[in-house]
């Protein structure tokens, strides 16, 4: 760990959150100089997911990834933002973000302030961690180096590799850490994860601000990040975490534009689960949940949007499919379905889901907080979730049964559902607040 | 929920800190070679492959019975993988002029003479003549 690794990575990951924010005043998802910073951690977010994205075609059309190409990339897509905010006739105005009276602040200062001192030390943790992760060193993190080194998706590598079906957009966002870090510094790299941690919590915080009380939002924000589970092993080099927030935002994302219908949340969301298609092989699964969810419960009139965001993260999932093809690699979906597997796997996934020594709380309380929303709270919002946590939950199981390689067992050398499982302790994080919320207001939509 | 902060939260903030202090007291090699330290028989190998074979070179991994002193986790695959990962930018190539030796058959390799030895866990680095 060198001082100029640390610098040259702040400033990548500045960029990325330059870039996100001219994307998002593009599409004109703030005008004023509080909300941008209520935004800020989206994005950040928004920006690493459409680098990531963009990276996995180029590397597939056979452009060299270098220090000049992620630069120009990274110049590109935050011009097109300005660009086009410009077009659309963006502005930006004093102003700042609304926090409510004296107890509200209160709270907010303390939810803010013991995020803040618990990412501080993990950040102290992660600068000097040592990689130890089998599937960060078996792959993860080995694609990454190839791309570093050899400026591409090098074949040799990419095929014989342990999981060779999974996307690229995990050891580009590595690849690129190294660049600014000025070489393959595999221990300051844990920082580069510590970076999406902290833009998740700031994404999640500032979009659920202006639609949740306080004291709902920080409880389910910091409890997802102390439980046993997670803690410094957010920190991991693999995509599981990654995929995890990217498709919690985007899931959150479009829970609030079931609400208000805004185009630029619709848009960001597509972003971010084009990304999480280009993370892990789960990845569409994932996206194709959330965004079956969305068309479950919308008006019809908001389907044509919908489509066209579908049809969005469809293309961007392209590019590598086609070179897996290209390569003969398999896909990776699950050979078969032994329906045998069926009650173990489902038990299995019910164990580990509610597993209080994993996740404490959280996902109890957030089914909980479903129900009181189907109850009391606003049903289309509380079915939206429903459908979304319903299908993940089905997807775990579906990976259980259909591959019979995996026992079934929640020892994480066997079976990955306690990683899988990840994506819906996120969910139930950013989706209590708004569940909770409703039933607060009694009815009110979020 | 608010309970469950008040009870995660100092454990999780301490060992956060304990684990700072633990990686603080680290010393360069083992930071570098992290998973490593559970897979490898012996630091050593690596390290010297690392010194000794080029950046722009190749190397092969052969694999022997397994020593009684080495870890469980030190099986064909993972002591491949481990090193593929440590030890890019160098490629892996089945007749590559160095070999990453694990108490393997010499006689696989005629003509091949170690440039580097541990006896004691049947580790050697050894080089194909040119």
């Amino acid at each position: 760990m060198t001082w100029r690794a640390l610098a040259g990575l702040t400033a990548l990951n500045l960029a990325y959150a330059i870039v996100g924010l001219s994307l998002l005043w593009g599409l004109l998802a703030f005008r004023t100089w509080g909300a941008l910073l209520r935004l800020a951690g989206l994005g950040y977010l928004v920006g690493l997911a459409a680098f990531g994205v963009l990276w996995t075609a180029l590397l597939v059309a056979g452009v060299p990834f270098g220090g000049v190409g992620i630069v120009v990339s990274l110049v590109v897509l935050a011009a097109a933002g300005v660009v086009f905010g410009r077009f659309r006739g963006a502005r930006l105005e004093r102003g700042l973000p609304r926090i409510g009276g004296t107890p509200i602040v209160l709270v907010s200062a303390a939810g803010i302030a013991l995020a803040g001192l618990f990412l501080e030390a993990v950040f102290r943790a992660a600068r000097l961690l040592s990689l130890q992760e089998y599937d960060a060193w078996a792959f993860w993190v080995p694609k990454g180096k190839a791309i570093y080194f050899f400026d591409g998706l090098d074949a040799r590598l990419f095929t014989t590799a342990p999981n060779a079906s999974y996307p690229p957009l995990q050891p580009i966002l590595d690849a690129a850490a190294f660049h600014a870090m000025g070489g393959a510094d595999v221990v300051t790299l844990h920082v580069q994860f510590w970076f999406v941690v902290v833009g998740a919590v700031g994404a999640a915080a500032g979009l659920l601000h202006p639609r949740t009380p306080p004291w709902l939002l920080w409880p389910p924000l910091l409890l997802v990040l102390v439980v046993p589970r997670f803690g410094e092993r957010l920190l991991a080099p693999q995509g599981d975490v990654l995929l995890d927030v990217l498709v919690a935002v985007a899931a959150l994302l479009l829970a609030l534009w079931l609400g208000d219908a805004a185009g630029w949340r619709l848009a960001a969301a597509a972003v971010l689960l084009a990304a999480g298609a280009n993370t892990k092989r789960e990845g569409i699964l994932f996206a194709a949940c959330v965004l079956a969810a969305a068309f479950v419960v919308s008006r019809p009139r908001l389907w044509p949007q919908l489509v066209a965001a579908s049809l969005a993260v469809g293309l961007a999932v392209l590019p590598w499919r086609i070179w897996t093809a290209r390569h003969e690699i398999s896909s990776g979906t699950p050979p078969s379905f032994d329906t045998g597997r069926l009650a173990g796997a489902f038990r299995l996934s019910f164990d580990v889901l509610y597993s209080n020594a994993r996740w404490s709380v959280l996902p109890l309380v957030a089914t909980v907080a479903l129900a009181a929303a189907v109850v009391w709270g606003d049903r289309r919002l509380a079915t939206y979730i429903g459908f979304v946590a319903v299908g993940l939950f089905a997807g775990g199981v579906w990976s259980t049964v259909g591959f019979p390689d995996l026992a079934i067992t929640a020892d994480e050398s066997g079976n990955p559902i306690v990683r899988y499982t990840g994506s819906m302790v996120f969910l139930a994080a950013v989706a209590a607040p708004l569940l909770l919320s409703s039933v607060w207001r009694k009815g009110d939509k979020p | 929920m608010v309970v469950a902060v008040v009870w995660l939260y100092p454990k999780a903030f301490a060992q956060a800190n304990r684990t700072a202090r633990a990686n603080v007291q680290l010393d360069n090699v083992d930071r570098q070679l992290g998973g490593g330290n559970s897979v490898l028989p012996d630091q050593a190998i690596a390290i010297e492959a690392r010194g000794r074979i080029p950046t722009h070179g190749t190397f092969a991994v052969a694999v022997g019975p397994r020593q009684p002193e080495w870890s469980v986790l030190a099986d064909p695959g993972s002591l491949e993988n481990y090193m593929r990962y440590f030890l890019l930018p160098r490629r892996i190539n089945p007749s590559a002029p160095w070999i990453l030796c694990f108490a393997c058959d010499r006689s696989a390799f005629p003509g091949a003479q170690p440039v580097w030895e541990d006896s004691a866990e049947g580790l050697a680095i050894l080089r194909r003549p040119p």
